[in-house]
């Protein structure tokens, strides 16, 4: 299998980043695996990356309810960010607000990005089904 | 006309005999217009006063037959002069004339033979009056007469004369007509009487017929017959006396069918007391407005609205006198709309304030009169008072926004429940899976650990829940007049080591009169927490400054808490605010709990809290603490 260049976690809860790590490395796909405990946090860096021309994750699996900046905000911005290249955002979420269902619709009609709606917890086969590169 | 017969018949015993002389002094001089005609009908002699009367000259007169002078004359006269002229003495005659200027002429004639000595007849005397005069009255008479017999039958007027001497009553056909009795009746003064309906109407006119009678007084009532056909009907029977030589001889009157007019004026008065009635016990205000807006007419509701005794208050006088100006210059506005536009206004709210400064809220529809010439004149006003239909419509809002905003609470409050216990469940579950397969004893104490502090955190949840939950339901507690700078005190007191460590300073412009009605356990909370977040979130570069103001207004007093820290952006995260774990600084112990309790204390005292913040200045909280409830 062909191994992805970059993944981010963007999470608050310290549980779900040491689980999806964990599943992630059982399933060896990708060497360049980071965390990021908010939205803030996570575009920052994509933006430092994007201006010394560094790597932009290929996946991301993004959490909605966190501080400072959550997952609908995060999306706002990232999917303003001029990429070409398709990324793969999989929501990951405890929530069953139809809110966030919405929202989740929302936002896949208007970027070129993938996005999946996943509710937590995650499973080894289906983590590894929605980790494959956009 | 006996006289002038024997007059005629002197002169001619005077001139019998006479007929050669050619001019007699004494028929010349004759005062009635004269001439004397020969059996050929030529004229013998004329009077001057004949020549002057018909104007011909001397000369062309004598000799003359009289068709030649009066040119045609009619067959009838020219039979009679015939029958004269063979004895036979006849009556008189009229006879039309135009003079030369052709002006008609009538005069009247009578003409006699004229005899000789030996009783011959020798011609004709022919005496003529002038009653040009007397023939145009007489026809002016009967035209008057045609035209009242025609105003009599259209107007329906008779008319009757009474004579007392003789105790004779004539009645005319107009009269016979209205009482519906043949032409051929003959009434008595008992019989007339009898015919006016028992009661009032008999009283009245035996009463005006006995006093006309003994005092001369005139009469004009409205009455009811009931005619002979037995019909009921309404007359105006007027009469008066007559005097001959101060006597009283007689009454004389007229006698009217009103029926109709009496029927459809009491027809009339029955809708217009109907609509007055209707108009004044309707349940609404109504009011009739002239082009100035002025009042002309207003009903009960109305006078009892404006709080005046009587439409006399009322008349005359514009919203202006009632109202104050701006509420006056709009309802003008809204006239001249109508009146210009011709359109109604229907069932529009207004408001308006009276002079005495209520505030009334109504519904208001005006209606434009529109005369004959297209134009409006004014306009009908019905409004209603919907003051507190308008009040009871806002207690429902009031109400409906509260039970929906509890609804929107308890709604978030299961998302959040769900989403809080689902996360931590979550975790369970992956790191249970972990621990089952997980080989590495390392690895599994690691596992362990987590899952530990799982559960703390899983615990942690529902105690913030529990606490939630508690002020929301806890409806037991009682609300109680607190002094304010006294609680601020105690907050200050417990949080001394804080907000020293924070080189953090409290301004209090709070006076010691200050009492709230409020929850004494949630108002120490309330206080604890906007003062600790507002040091927490301070500004790096400057200490932080809290400032305390209180203000009342209407039925709420109203806590300021002002710092002078970081801010937030309230345009992003303003509904967050005091959301649940929502946080939105990077702070290690902000939890996202505080505000979200503190405002669920402050709702269930029936209070309020408005933010207001601007990035690197600071945040000011006002809180409503509610007074009346």
């Amino acid at each position: 299998m062909k191994k992805i260049n970059s993944i981010y976690i963007v999470d608050d809860d310290p549980i779900t980043v040491f689980g999806i790590r964990k599943m992630l490395d059982s399933i060896d796909i990708c060497d360049n695996i980071s965390a990021h405990g908010n939205g803030k946090l996570a575009l920052d860096d994509i933006k430092k990356s994007l201006d010394n021309k560094g790597q932009v994750p290929e996946i991301i699996f993004l959490d909605i309810n966190m501080p400072i900046m959550d997952g609908w905000q995060f999306l706002e911005e990232f999917i303003s960010l001029p990429l070409e290249k398709k990324v793969r955002i999989n929501i990951v979420t405890s929530s069953i607000d139809p809110f966030d269902m919405k929202n989740w619709g929302l936002y896949k009609s208007k970027t070129h990005h993938i996005i999946t709606f996943n509710n937590k917890p995650l499973k080894r086969d289906h983590l590894k089904e929605i980790t494959k590169a956009a | 006309m006996e006289n002038r017969s024997t007059l005629v018949r002197n002169y001619n015993y005077m001139l019998r005999g006479s007929q050669t002389l050619s001019s007699n002094y004494l028929i010349k001089q004759l005062p009635k217009a004269t001439v004397f005609l020969d059996k050929r009908l030529q004229v013998v002699h004329a009077s001057d006063s004949w020549i002057a009367y018909f104007d011909f000259s001397n000369d062309a007169v004598f000799g003359k037959n009289i068709s030649e002078l009066f040119g045609e004359i009619s067959k009838d006269w020219k039979t009679v002069l015939n029958d004269c002229l063979k004895g036979k003495s006849s009556d008189v005659g009229v006879e039309r004339y135009s003079d030369n200027e052709n002006e008609e002429k009538w005069f009247e004639w009578s003409n006699i033979p004229w005899y000789d000595e030996n009783e011959n007849i020798i011609g004709i005397i022919i005496q003529t009056d002038d009653i040009t005069t007397r023939v145009h009255n007489e026809l002016k008479l009967e035209k008057l007469e045609v035209l009242l017999r025609e105003k009599s039958e259209i107007a329906k007027i008779g008319s009757w004369e009474y004579d007392i001497l003789n105790d004779e009553i004539t009645w005319c056909d107009m009269t016979k007509t209205i009482h519906e009795v043949p032409l051929d009746y003959a009434p008595t003064i008992e019989k007339g009487i009898d015919f006016y309906k028992q009661g009032y109407s008999r009283n009245t006119i035996s009463m005006a017929v006995n006093k006309a009678i003994e005092n001369g007084t005139a009469w004009n009532e409205k009455l009811q017959i009931i005619t002979a056909k037995g019909n009921e009907k309404w007359v105006i029977g007027a009469g008066k006396p007559i005097f001959k030589n101060e006597k009283l001889i007689g009454l004389i009157g007229t006698f009217q069918d009103v029926n109709d007019q009496v029927l459809s004026q009491t027809k009339t008065k029955e809708n217009e007391h109907l609509l007055k009635t209707l108009i004044d016990h309707l349940p609404l205000n109504v009011f009739i407005k002239d082009k100035e807006s002025r009042k002309v007419l207003v009903n009960k509701s109305e006078c009892d609205y404006l709080g005046v005794k009587g439409p006399e208050e009322v008349l005359g006088k514009t919203d202006y006198d009632f109202y104050d100006e701006e509420t006056a210059r709009i309802t003008r506005e809204d006239d001249l709309y109508v009146m210009n536009s011709k359109t109604p206004i229907l069932g529009e709210e207004r408001g308006s304030i009276k002079k005495n400064g209520e505030a009334i809220t109504f519904l208001t529809s005006k209606i434009p009169l529109i005369g004959d010439d297209g134009g409006a004149y004014g306009l009908v006003g019905i409004s209603m008072d919907i003051s507190n239909l308008k009040q009871k419509e806002e207690e429902l809002r009031d109400l409906i926004n509260v039970t929906s905003l509890q609804n929107k609470k308890l709604v978030n409050f299961a998302h959040i429940v769900s989403h809080n216990l689902r996360s931590h469940t979550a975790n369970f579950s992956m790191l249970l899976d972990f621990l089952i397969h997980e080989k590495n004893e390392e690895e599994k104490k690691n596992i362990i650990g987590m899952l530990i502090d799982a559960s703390d955190n899983l615990l942690e949840t529902l105690e913030n829940l529990n606490e939630v939950v508690a002020i929301s339901t806890n409806t037991t507690l009682e609300k109680r007049p607190i002094n304010l700078n006294e609680k601020i005190k105690t907050v200050q007191q417990n949080l001394a080591a804080f907000l020293l460590n924070n080189n953090a300073k409290i301004v209090n412009s709070i006076t010691d009169e200050v009492y709230i009605k409020v929850v004494p356990a949630y108002i120490e909370s309330i206080l604890m927490n906007f003062v600790t977040n507002g040091v927490k979130y301070k500004d790096p570069e400057r200490d932080p400054i809290i400032t305390l103001s209180a203000t009342s207004n209407n039925g709420y007093t109203i806590l300021s808490i002002a710092d002078n820290g970081m801010g937030i952006d309230l345009k992003k995260y303003g509904d967050k605010l005091f959301g649940m774990y929502k946080t939105f600084h990077d702070k290690k112990d902000s939890r996202g709990i505080g505000l979200y309790i503190t405002k669920n204390q402050i709702e269930a005292m029936n209070g309020k809290v408005i933010a207001c913040s601007e990035v690197g200045k600071g945040t000011t909280f006002n809180i409503y603490f509610n007074e009346k409830d």
